[in-house]
């Protein structure tokens, strides 16, 4: 696809949202949501279905008015200058919303008819791989096809900004990887991306920054490492319990704040890996074993959402 | 412009690809016009019941009569010009032949060697009926003609003026093709609200709101769509009346085209209207039947108005379709008038801007 300058917006802001609400009858969707999304960065909405996620993206594309709050998107104010922002930015919805008797490539030159400036369709075919079923009617697609149509229909007017909801809900390992793929090129292209999502992997996986949103608020923002080390400084190490170390002797290595034991692991934590790891092999040398299976284990984004929630984001 | 073309394209290219929309707009009235046409286009030989208006009262006009019935064609009732053109009008006979005061004493004139002024006799007929109209013209011709050669010689002392009387007897197959047309056009705008439910259903629309396209393009382009629809409707069921029923369109193109597309937009925004409440296809589908059948039976559309109960014509009165049948009647037949042309239309146009109205206030993009 065309590459595209990191430009004068690099350094600024692509989405400036301030203190938006939207509510719908009694429940308020989005309650006080605020945050910003660098240009040339993949920005991830993390949260269980019903967080306010898509209310959110969808008021930014100018698809439903906030209550109250400030909406920018490229610097505009989204009520006033909504059709200028949309010439400018991709979106994709939740549900691949095409016309079914339609072909691939009509599809595309349709919605690529409704821009000024566009990306020829046979590229997008390419480029999303759908160079086999171009001709096909859409309500003929797979699931995965169907998605990186609907991708495609989101790139067709070269976009700097671009939105992805959901972009992966219901497709297979493999086809959800290919997107992933997908989007890291378009940042790697210089496109923004904002997206939402409620798998971790996927959020771990290609966000640069996440918000984790529940009940309409933001709760955390930052890069996932920002998000983990926020609440768990300590890491553990790892290894296959060795019987000839007891718990009181683990406890004592340097660093160590506890010990715990998990399914014929044991669980060491500490504040300082190096210096643990350290005195753990010289414990064990001087025991005459050596630990199996040795690994350092972090704080996880599902750790983040547990400590934050109170309970598990699950599908 | 461009998007509004792309639109519209992809929207027609939508329709030709749904066999049932298919079906419904052009196939399902096509097979109307074959049926009426073959249940009511049954032949025999021709022979004509004609009123007969002697206002002369001299012999001459025997000689007159007896040529006429020695034509073999025609079947003679004599009364006053009053009587038979009321019973013109009921169909009770086909055309009128009115001999004025003076005629017999033109031809005796003639005869005995003067040069009287030219007279004529007066033929009514029902140019909406127009191969009965045109036999007995040519049948009154030719008595005139063997009349003026009998005084051989002479300038021609005996013409036909030709009047026109519009009835309520159509032939039934040219009552038959304008409400088929009617038909056509009330389902086509009616079933228009079915493929803008499936596309909010489908999140079609709201895709499309996330692109720069303004909302009068989407509007513009089903409307466009429709309107060309109509226009292969009536093509196609103009040009197989035409062709193979005999029906004779009197009206001129522009004037049809112009009705059409009136009727098209006020069914179209009555389809605006049911997409307006159903939320879901399936509920569509439903209003537009609860829609459609009372209009297709109770407008007039198949059963003239005339022979209905007065309850019923009292519903008609209120159903846009009587006054789309009745206009197209009017323009292309020739058809007697339920309400003046213009009427129909103002009723129409006024249907039309309720449902803009009312769709306008309740119809939503998602």
């Amino acid at each position: 696809m065309s590459a595209r300058a990191p430009g004068p917006a690099g350094s600024g802001s692509v989405i400036n949202v301030r203190d938006v609400r939207k509510s719908f009858g009694d429940v308020k969707a989005v309650d006080g949501v605020s945050f910003e999304v660098r240009a040339g960065e993949i920005f991830g909405l993390l949260g269980p279905n019903g967080a306010g996620k898509t209310t959110t993206m969808e008021m930014l594309e100018g698809l439903g008015k906030p209550d109250a709050g400030e909406l920018l998107v490229l610097g505009l104010d989204v009520t006033k200058h909504a059709t200028a922002i949309k010439q400018r930015i991709g979106v994709q919805l939740q549900t691949a919303a095409l016309f079914p008797q339609l072909s691939v490539a009509e599809v595309i030159d349709l919605f690529g008819s409704f821009y000024r400036r566009r990306l020829p369709a046979s590229r997008l075919v390419a480029d999303l791989d759908l160079e086999e079923k171009r001709d096909a009617q859409t309500k003929n697609l797979s699931g995965g096809q169907r998605q990186r149509l609907s991708v495609a229909l989101a790139l067709v007017n070269d976009p700097e900004l671009v939105f992805l909801d959901e972009p992966t809900t219901g497709l297979d390992p493999a086809a959800r990887r290919g997107l992933w793929h997908l989007i890291l090129g378009l940042k790697a292209e210089g496109r923004s991306v904002l997206m939402t999502t409620h798998y971790l992997e996927e959020a771990e996986a290609i966000c640069d920054r996440v918000a984790i949103m529940d009940h309409g608020r933001i709760l955390d923002i930052g890069t996932v490492d920002e998000l983990i080390g926020r609440r768990f400084r300590e890491r553990a190490i790892q290894f296959d319990t060795l019987p000839t170390l007891g718990d009181g002797q683990l406890s004592e290595l340097a660093s160590v704040t506890r010990v715990a034991h998990e399914d014929g692991v044991t669980l060491l934590y500490t504040a300082d890996v190096p210096e643990t790891i350290g005195a753990l092999l010289g414990a064990a040398k001087g025991a005459g074993v050596e630990p199996d299976n040795l690994l350092v284990r972090r704080a996880s984004l599902e750790d983040v959402f547990l400590e934050l929630t109170g309970r598990a984001l699950r599908d | 412009m461009r998007s509004l073309i792309s639109l519209s394209r992809a929207n027609l290219k939508s329709f030709v690809r749904d066999r049932a929309a298919l079906f419904w707009t052009l196939a399902f009235p096509v097979l109307f016009v074959i049926l009426f046409g073959t249940i009511f286009s049954g032949g025999g030989t021709p022979s004509y019941d004609v009123g007969f208006v002697d206002q002369d009262g001299t012999p001459a006009v025997t000689q007159l009569r007896s040529a006429f019935e020695r034509s073999g064609f025609v079947t003679l009732h004599d009364g006053t010009l009053e009587a038979e053109q009321a019973a013109m009008r009921k169909g009770d006979v086909a055309g009128i032949v009115v001999v004025p005061a003076g005629v017999g004493a033109a031809i005796t004139a003639a005869q005995a060697g003067g040069a009287p002024a030219q007279v004529a006799l007066t033929l009514y007929t029902d140019p909406s009926r127009a191969g009965t109209a045109q036999a007995l013209q040519v049948i009154t011709n030719a008595v005139a003609t063997s009349t003026n050669l009998a005084v051989a010689g002479r300038p021609p002392v005996l013409g036909v003026d030709h009047e026109s009387l519009a009835t309520q007897q159509l032939s039934n197959v040219s009552y038959f093709v304008p409400s088929i047309l009617a038909m056509a056009l009330m389902q086509l705008g009616i079933f228009a609200a079915i493929p803008l439910v499936q596309q909010r259903e489908k999140l079609i629309l709201k895709r499309l709101n996330a692109t720069p396209l303004p909302r009068w393009t989407l509007v513009g382009s089903n409307i466009a769509v429709r309107l060309v629809i109509a226009a292969a409707q009536t093509a196609l069921i103009v040009g197989i009346g035409v062709k193979f029923l005999g029906v004779e369109v009197i009206g001129g193109w522009l004037a049809i085209v112009g009705l059409v597309a009136v009727g098209a937009l006020t069914f179209v925004s009555i389809g605006y209207v049911i997409a307006s409440f159903a939320r879901t296809e399936e509920a569509a589908n439903g209003m537009t039947s609860i829609v459609q059948f009372p209009l297709m039976f109770l407008s007039g559309i198949f059963f003239p108005l005339e022979i209905m109960p007065d309850w019923l014509r009292s519903i008609a009165t209120f159903m846009p379709l009587t006054y789309l049948g009745d206009a197209l009647r009017q323009v292309m037949v020739g058809g007697a008038p339920f309400v003046p042309l213009g009427v129909d239309i103002a009723v129409l146009g006024a249907w039309l801007v309720a449902c803009l109205v009312i769709s306008g206030r309740f119809f939503r993009w998602q």
